[in-house]
């Protein structure tokens, strides 16, 4: 795919998150889990076996009242880069179930190849990662919405956010049809982009100077991928996984609840 | 020959040699590794024709469009309509999970007959042929001995062609006992009725707004059409301030560009407050309120003498300072928007305090004006010919409503549902013999749970036409079940908070999965079975043939588009927009600006018990599926418990996550304790939504349900509930 | 001196005379030894390459037994009138009842087929079940376009001549995977003589794995079979084209 294609640049599929205008209301978890087949138990109090590939996380202040002050932060899955495609979970999975596209910057997860080893999970810094312990049961009849793009999982995968990389192919499958080999920024868009009612999600290409994300976000290639935007961040940036989803928020306790600090270390923390 | 030791293990070696030199080890374990990949029980989705259907969503009255994606008979997506104009492609968690409902386990699937006790659960499948009979019997011997008034119907609108049969069906019947469930459009629309004359809902051109000044509403948290409200708090973001005056912070505090924390229940205050800071600076707009305005300088005497800033500070808890600021701002905006009614807008709320905020609109001249409060008249497509009563209706109809609404007491006001328990339960009034309920579920939704499972028990005759196997249908004699909003086709009217009338059509997207019936049908069928003048009224083969008749040249544009908008609908000009007597814009005060006091004594209740509402939990008439309640997070309900936010101030020996007993005048449950700084001390905040008893094992028996915690508290002028919370107190578990 | 020599003769003579039916005894253990080896071992080959296949696979007969040819002649397009692209890019497949239904409303001839065609599926309304050869499994994302319209794939190099059958081939199901034949191969060994001959991923990966000697994809059969030469040409167009890499996994799975 690498050579043929000399004239199509590689894509960087990422995302911009509008941490103002997010609203907190959890439309994009939804819209996920209807997109994708994602199942569900009868408790899903318990977060941390509650199967979210899209997670809707409150960060507070700290503050007291009445200085308090929430901020809600979706965090799908970054799609880290890290160096050259080795992202943390691609990583240390000995399965190579999943893998760093370098086409398009996806970072795949093949559930026939996975085991449930659950290394990957652990070398996630961002929990993106979700286990299926048990079987998934659609209860009566509740399969009949089961969408056939994406596989439902079976118990002991692990599985995560994948971009909706099936509506990319989907997508080119159109653009075949059309006999062209590149998508429009509209024709690949993840469903919880789609279905913001607040508009907060963007999604495109990163190296598009084109797309919205890349007019937004300013990443600096030079140097790992870093927002040029004085309101962007990427959570734990500093751990250098170069992930795809930035955060805009003008809140500055928000963009520095993106990452680790010593107290009073240096303010601004993606400069 | 001796066959010994040796040649059974040449004969070992050699079938080894065998198996090797054959396919068969290498295929055994590649079709092993596949049948191990491939459980019968992982199911594999079949392909097919994608295809797309337009339609609306009535999961709640934000009344959002939705592009559903199929794939051969499948409906596999809920999408948001592109280009609706109430939600222009966003959509909601709870509209997102609308397939979990059509093909759940909480569907009634066939119409049902109760078997043994109220509640047991215990039902006989019947046909509908012997359902309908059955009702049109018991009301046909009730019409016979005079009591046809003593049928009540509880409906979650009286907008739309279904809920107007509903009504006309009543009305020819013989009862005038029609009831829409409480929300704020109760409130607005008696607002609306004293200030400005007009029969009419208020709608809010927020997208247009530049400061919205909002006494504790919902703004993204479902108040009004939540989706259009998200998409207006974007471009507030962009252009425009949005000021929160709430005792907790809640979302919309928190986006908001200034959260006003306030002492509960005394939002009118500060809004007749914020009132006197625009006269005495002569900030309102003149024109507006010399020429088209009547009572001014009463109302200008109550607000200077009674509402000083600093009078209010020490009973709101706002400074002086801040009700100043608040006032310049929003009386120096070019586009200033005032709005209330608390959360998601489901309890009616205190008439004072609308009209408090309403005036506020007035003084800044904002009425039917860009970014402003529009009077959005009521439908008017629906043109039926007038029914013609026979004499058991027309003396039914001359009956008290059973519910007070239009009495001396409350004359202007036109449902009172709240006020339906204790009619039934106090005697006073004459006994409801039969109930029907259809888009409601007030077994869950209407406060004081208690007295409302003893008024349900109090009726012999109680029909459920609900989908899902909710409250109300477990308490009911017989359930009718409605076709799902996905397989039937509807119309529906402009949706809440909307500033221009709109018609959107709701189409099948599936077939009917079950044997469930459209309740327009089943009205018209139940008219044709009792004949008569009836009947006449019911000229209608068919539901369908019915709504295409009423809808007329709408018709191809509602089923191309999903929606009509009327596109030369303008807001009436100040002349010509008020009907009051004076024909001007009425500064109305009805008695005593007084806040309302809720139920509780202090000292052996200390904290003040309120609601809060989500997104993530539907507390109206549908119940969270199961991808909603999973967004729920477990600082609001861990495990079946719910959780309570109390300030660490007021924690009062209460770890974080301790288990407590929370006792209110009412009733008194297990919570668990939540820290939360976002509110106030003194205040315990319990989400709205959980508590349910019914529905299926994904949201039944999880956490509390308020209402079993409050009761209703009768607003003195209008008689809707206006009761915002109630005393309570927090002991050891 | 004489008997002495007489009688250690008369030993001697007695001695070889003993020996020598323990050593028959040896060449014939030997040689059961032996026979019960090859039973095993021809007894294992039957079992495997014979025996194994019939148990493994279950005969199954289409519902109706479908002629292509005669189809062919009466549409215009070829392949593509029934097996078409829709707008939206997918690939219709096999064709639905509706797609029948235009010309076979009432049975157009006198063949039995046909007539338990109408009867059974087109005035009962039910979609015929048809068992599908080529069926992959549920983790498989095959993109029709890609290899039609953009590598012009011809539909023989995966499909075989179905197109040129005037009768439905008995579909053999694996009774433990549940797929076709058709995907492992006819051959149990997995050797092919042509391209359809076998659909397993490294049989996708063939025409797309120039980096395969290099270690640099992810296949599933083992050496020495990946390395034999192949009788038949891979395509002409696909030679050109394309490469995946190892990590462009999603391309082609979901």
């Amino acid at each position: 795919m690498k050579e043929q294609h000399k004239n199509t640049k590689a894509k960087k599929y990422g995302m911009v998150i509008d941490l103002d205008k997010c609203t907190g209301c959890g439309a994009c978890m939804a819209a996920c889990m209807a997109e994708n087949n994602v199942p569900f138990k009868k408790d899903e109090s318990n977060k941390l076996d509650s199967i979210t590939w899209m997670r809707v996380y409150s960060l507070t202040n700290g503050k007291k009242f009445p200085e308090a002050d929430i901020c809600y932060i979706p965090r799908p899955c970054m799609h880290c880069e890290a160096h050259n495609g080795h992202a943390p979970c691609v990583s240390v999975c000995p399965a190579v179930a999943t893998d760093y596209n370098h086409e398009t910057g996806i970072v795949s997860q093949i559930y026939t190849r996975c085991f449930g080893c659950r290394y990957c999970m652990a070398a996630c810094p961002y929990h993106a990662r979700y286990f299926n312990w048990w079987d998934p049961v659609w209860p009566d009849g509740m399969e009949k919405y089961l969408s056939p793009n994406v596989s439902p999982r079976m118990r002991g995968v692990v599985e995560k956010c994948s971009f909706c990389f099936h509506r990319h192919q989907l997508a080119m499958n159109k653009a075949y049809v059309e006999g062209r080999r590149e998508l429009e920024e509209d024709e690949y868009q993840t469903s919880c982009t789609q279905a913001c009612p607040a508009g907060a999600i963007v999604f495109g290409d990163l190296n598009n100077p084109g797309h919205a994300v890349n007019q937004i976000a300013k990443p600096d290639h030079k140097h790992g991928g870093r927002p040029m935007n004085p309101h962007a961040f990427r959570l734990l940036e500093r751990l250098g996984t170069n992930p795809k989803v930035y955060y805009l928020s003008s809140r500055e306790w928000v963009r520095r609840a993106g990452d680790n600090y010593i107290k009073d270390e240096g303010k601004q923390g993606n400069h | 020959m001796k066959v010994c030791r040796r040649s059974f293990l040449s004969l070992i070696i050699g079938g080894a040699a065998g198996t090797v030199l054959s396919p068969l080890p290498l295929k055994l374990m590649d079709d092993s590794s596949i049948w191990s990949q491939a459980w019968p029980w992982t199911p594999v989705p079949e392909d097919g024709e994608v295809s797309h259907v337009g339609s609306i969503c009535t999961l709640c009255p934000g009344g959002c469009g939705i592009t559903v994606r199929k794939v051969n008979d499948r409906a596999i997506k809920i999408e948001g309509m592109k280009g609706h104009p109430v939600n222009n492609g966003g959509i909601c968690v709870l509209g997102l999970s609308g397939l979990q409902l059509l093909y759940g386990p909480t569907r009634v699937k066939t119409p049902l007959k109760r078997v043994g006790a109220r509640g047991e659960g215990r039902w006989e499948k019947i046909s509908w042929d012997e359902a309908i009979a059955e009702v049109v019997k018991k009301l046909g011997e009730l019409r016979e001995k005079g009591k046809s008034h003593t049928v009540a119907c509880i409906s979650g609108t009286d907008r739309g062609t279904v809920a107007q049969l509903l009504g006309r069906f009543l009305t020819v019947y013989g009862s005038p006992n029609f009831i829409r469930i409480p929300s704020i459009q109760d409130s607005y629309e008696l607002t609306m009725h004293l200030m400005q004359g007009v029969q009419a809902s208020a709608g809010f051109d927020v997208e247009n707004a530049d400061f919205v000044l909002s006494f504790g509403s919902g703004l993204i948290e479902g108040w009004g059409s939540p989706v259009r409200m998200i998409k207006a708090n974007s471009k507030w973001k962009e252009r425009g301030k949005v000021v929160q005056i709430e005792s907790r912070l809640s979302n919309t505090a928190a986006k908001a560009d200034k959260w006003v924390p306030i002492n509960p229940g005394t939002e009118a205050a500060l809004a007749l407050a914020i009132a006197n800071v625009i006269i005495q600076k002569s900030l309102y707009n003149a024109d507006f309120v010399k020429n088209y305005s009547s009572g001014f300088e009463e109302f200008k005497q109550m607000v200077l003498n009674e509402f000083s800033p600093d009078d209010v500070s020490g009973i709101t808890g706002v400074s002086a300072s801040t009700i100043e600021s608040l006032a310049k701002g929003f009386a120096g905006s070019s586009k200033p928007l005032a709005v209330c009614g608390r959360g998601h807008g489901e309890t009616p709320g205190s008439l004072n305090e609308f009209m408090a905020v309403h005036a506020l609109n007035a003084l800044v001249g904002n009425i039917g004006k860009k970014g402003g409060v529009w009077t959005v008249p009521d439908p008017d497509y629906i043109k039926w010919p007038e029914v013609e009563m026979d004499r058991t209706a027309a003396n039914g109809m001359h009956k008290a409503r059973i519910d007070g609404a239009g009495s001396k007491r409350y004359p202007d006001t036109r449902y009172l549902l709240d006020r339906l328990p204790n009619a039934i339960n106090s005697g006073k009034e004459y006994p409801v013999e039969a109930l029907f309920v259809a888009g409601a579920n007030p077994v869950y939704t209407i406060p004081d749970s208690k007295a409302v499972k003893e008024a349900f028990n109090k009726v012999p005759f109680v029909v459920s036409f609900s989908s899902y196997m909710d409250e109300t249908a477990v308490n009911s004699d017989l359930i009718l079940p409605n076709h799902v909003f996905l397989e039937r086709y509807e119309d529906v009217p402009t949706p809440v908070g909307l500033q221009k009338p709109i018609i959107g059509l709701s189409k099948p997207v599936v077939k009917p999965q079950f044997n469930t019936k459209h309740l327009g049908d089943v009205i018209l069928l139940m008219a044709k079975s009792f004949g008569g003048q009836i009947a006449k009224a019911f000229p209608w083969d068919s539901y369908e043939v019915c709504l295409k008749e009423t809808l007329g040249n709408k018709w191809d544009k509602l089923i191309n588009d999903g929606f009509w908008a009327d596109s030369n609908f303008r807001p009436v000009v100040w002349g010509g927009a008020f009907n009051t007597p004076s024909k001007k814009f009425e500064f109305v005060n009805k008695g005593k600006a007084e806040s309302i006091k809720i139920e509780g004594d202090e000292k052996a209740y200390p904290l003040i018990l309120m609601p809060y509402d989500s997104m993530r939990l539907a507390s109206g008439f549908i119940g969270d599926p199961p991808f909603v309640i999973k967004t729920v997070e477990d600082t609001v309900l861990k495990g079946k418990e719910i959780v309570v936010e109390v300030n660490p101030r007021s924690a009062r020996g209460f770890r974080e996550g301790d288990q407590a007993i929370l006792s209110t005048p009412k009733g008194i449950v297990k919570v668990r304790v939540h820290h939360f700084n976002g509110i106030m001390p003194g205040l315990v905040a319990l989400p709205r939504g959980l508590g349910h008893t019914a529905y299926d094992e994904y949201l039944a028996d999880k956490g509390i349900n308020f209402n079993e915690l409050i009761g209703p508290v009768e607003d003195p002028v209008s008689g809707l509930n206006a009761a915002w919370g109630i005393r309570a107190k927090l002991t050891r578990a | 001196m004489s008997t002495l020599d007489d009688k250690s003769e008369e030993t001697v003579e007695q001695v070889e005379t003993t020996k020598s039916p323990e050593k028959e005894q040896k060449n014939r253990a030997c040689g059961i030894i032996l026979i019960f080896f090859v039973i095993g071992l021809v007894g294992s080959l039957a079992v495997g390459w014979l025996i194994f296949p019939k148990l493994l696979y279950s005969q199954k007969k289409q519902p109706v037994d479908f002629n292509h040819v005669v189809h062919a002649a009466a549409v215009e397009d070829g392949c593509e009138s029934c097996h078409y692209f829709r707008e939206d890019g997918s690939f219709s497949g096999v064709p639905k009842l509706a797609q029948c239904v235009g010309c076979h409303e009432e049975a157009q001839g006198e063949n039995p087929e046909e007539l338990k065609f109408v009867e059974e599926y087109v005035t009962k309304g039910n979609e015929v079940p048809w068992l599908v050869y080529s069926r992959q499994p549920d983790c498989v994302f095959f993109s029709h376009a890609s290899h039609i319209k953009m590598g012009k794939v011809d539909c023989v190099t995966c499909h075989g001549h179905i197109g040129e059958s005037t009768h439905s081939r008995v579909y053999e199901e694996n009774r433990l995977t549940g797929y076709s034949r058709d995907i492992w191969g006819k051959n149990l060994a997995g050797l092919k003589k042509n391209t359809w001959d076998r659909m397993k991923m490294d049989d996708c990966a063939e025409c797309h794995a120039e980096l395969k000697a290099k270690g640099e994809t992810v296949t599933t059969l083992p050496w020495p079979i990946n390395w034999m030469p192949r009788p038949y040409e891979k395509p002409a167009s696909s030679q050109v084209r394309v490469n995946i890499q190892k990590d462009a996994c999603f391309v082609c799975h979901k």
